[in-house]
């Protein structure tokens, strides 16, 4: 994928303290974040629970402010509110007042962001059935599914056709099928000459629909690049699981052969690279080691994310960077 | 115009909210009951049996009127931010001094049906009872309006800030000095310490004056309430309201939500 275009969100050195309680030390959350997204892009902003993905969205909607660094989106500092109507924004598990209807939500959304009368009600109709949710318009919120709310959500994002449109965990909460909707749904969205910017942690759809992702880990960002940075590479490895293979043997290989070695319960994965793979094969099946499966492993972002996981996990090192 | 718009919605959506709070139709129930048993409390004396009707009526009306405002109105920033319903309301371009001002129009527009309801009964009880009723009864229930339109702010102010148990004691403590206001500045004027005699005419600057909008007692003794006292209290609502809302906006710019 190549650069689309202008910078759409430029963050820089954004750092974030939060104070757990009055009279307690500030905890650090985002330690100087720095990226940009770019014009017609999905942008996969990916790490584990507590990564400080959500913090840096609010920053980004000016629903908290940096402590240090700064944040622009469409060129306006996120401070202002004047251009939000060119942005649309999902919150992690979205909630709506209950006593409304799904077409009085997206109606009282439609007026705060300054969508004509003329056009309001085609416009409402229109998202609802986008999201699958022409059946249920006028039932009250009170008794939908978290699937339907969060299509509601995603319908009240895009109800004043933003340029760009934040997803904080666009799939929450949907079935298989829902998912796959909303993932057409985004991939419509880019076609449309739109921005989108999604916080997920579930990487098949971030491998799926992204042109260029961040990992953050422990509030740094410990990668970012484009989507084909992180998908398979030249090196190719197997995975191997074994059996009831000796101690010994399990030492033996390691020492002779260039793998990756992991105990699961009373069997051992051994990932192995393509010139060592019948080598290993034919020292396990001479001991008389059962061979459970041989699975040719495709080097994912799965792993990259896996690794900067694991890195920030290491004692004394939560830093990393950019 | 566009922020006018903004802040109609959100005063819409606030009022939908707030008439589905069974709160405010337990006081409302209360409140016609204490109006009602006024008459039963009039039965009681042989003289001034209508003042004692409407004295009653008419306390009762401010009395209730502002246990709804505070302990519907505690709860109106607080429980956006709770439930996270103000996190898709200020993506879009709504500023939060509009979203303030649209939470307070909202509960002020609430409170002053209530207060017409109120008023209703109270007219009803009046004329089955045979009390005299003046414009002047009206016009003092009007200026409980106005107090209920700062009372409001101040409830909005706190819940920009605290939780709903805080601001309860904050705004009822407001509700209640303001109507000793007048009185805590008299005796302070009378200390021979200057520092007490200056802190007091400090204080009573400072905090709201609810007396101002106390006509209760012309109207029930059938005295004029004049044309200049109705000015001053509509001046005073309107600046105090506004000062209050200001501060509010201050604070509440300034918030995080986590």
């Amino acid at each position: 994928m190549t650069d689309r275009g202008s910078k759409i969100v430029r963050v820089r050195g954004i750092v974030k303290d939060f104070r757990p309680g009055f009279g307690l030390r500030r905890k650090r959350v985002l330690h100087g974040v720095t990226f940009d997204v770019q014009d017609n892009e999905i942008f996969g902003f990916v790490g584990p629970n507590g990564a400080g993905k959500t913090t840096t969205l609010k920053v980004l909607m000016g629903l908290i402010r940096p402590t240090e660094g700064r944040a622009r989106v469409l060129g306006h500092d996120v401070g202002e509110s004047e251009f939000r109507h060119r942005i649309g924004f999902l919150p992690e598990n979205p909630y709506f007042y209950p006593f409304l209807t799904a077409r009085e939500i997206l109606d009282f959304y439609a007026r705060l962001s300054g969508v004509p009368a003329s056009d309001r009600a085609q416009r409402v109709d229109r998202l609802l059935g986008l999201v699958n949710l022409g059946h249920a318009m006028d039932t009250r919120l009170r008794t939908f599914s978290k699937g339907m709310l969060q299509r509601v959500g995603i319908a009240q994002a895009l109800i004043h056709d933003p340029k760009v449109v934040f997803l904080d965990e666009p799939m929450s909460g949907l079935d298989p099928l829902g998912r796959v909707e909303i993932r057409d749904l985004i991939l419509s969205l880019r076609s449309e000459g739109k921005t989108v910017f999604m916080n997920t942690y579930i990487l098949p759809d971030v491998e799926s629909i992204c042109d260029r992702v961040a990992i953050i880990v422990k509030g740094r960002i410990r990668h970012q690049g484009q989507i084909e940075d992180f998908l398979p590479t030249d090196r190719r490895e197997t995975d191997v699981l074994i059996s009831s293979l000796p101690p010994e043997t399990a030492e033996e290989l390691g020492e002779r052969f260039d793998l990756e070695m992991r105990g699961l319960g009373e069997r051992l994965e051994l990932r192995v690279g393509e010139k060592d793979v019948s080598g290993v094969l034919d020292a396990v099946i001479r001991v008389g080691a059962e061979v459970v499966s041989v699975t040719p492993h495709r080097n994912s972002l799965e792993d990259v994310f896996l690794d900067a996981v694991r890195a920030g996990d290491e004692p004394g090192n939560d830093g990393g960077t950019n | 115009m566009g922020a006018l718009l903004r802040i109609q919605a959100l005063a819409t959506n606030t009022f939908r909210e707030a008439i589905r709070n069974k709160l405010l139709y337990t006081l409302l129930g209360f409140s016609f009951l204490m109006i009602a048993s006024g008459v039963l409390l009039a039965t009681l004396s042989y003289v001034e049996m209508d003042e004692i009707l409407q004295d009653m009526g008419m306390s009762a009306i401010r009395f209730f009127s502002a246990g709804i405002a505070t302990f519907v109105g505690i709860g109106l920033i607080y429980n956006e931010v709770d439930r996270r319903t103000i996190f898709t309301i200020l993506s879009k371009p709504v500023s939060r001094s509009e979203f303030l001002l649209g939470k307070w129009a909202g509960l002020t527009f609430t409170v002053w049906l209530q207060l017409a309801l109120m008023a209703l009964a109270f007219a009803v009880v009046s004329g089955l009872a045979g009390a005299p009723l003046s414009s002047d009864h009206f016009l003092a229930i009007a200026l409980i309006g106005l107090e209920l339109m700062v009372l409001v702010a101040i409830a909005t102010l706190f819940s920009a800030f605290t939780t709903p148990m805080l601001a309860a004691l904050f705004t009822l403590g407001f509700w209640m000095i303001g109507h000793l206001t007048r009185d805590l500045h008299a005796l302070s004027q009378q200390s021979d310490l200057e520092g007490v005699a200056a802190a007091g005419s400090w204080v009573f600057q400072l905090l709201p004056d609810f007396e101002v909008f106390n006509k209760t007692l012309e109207a029930v003794q059938g005295l004029p309430i004049g044309a200049g006292e109705v000015s001053l209290a509509i001046v005073y609502a309107v600046g105090y309201t506004g000062c209050t809302l200001l501060l509010g906006s201050m604070i509440f710019s300034r918030r995080d939500f986590k």
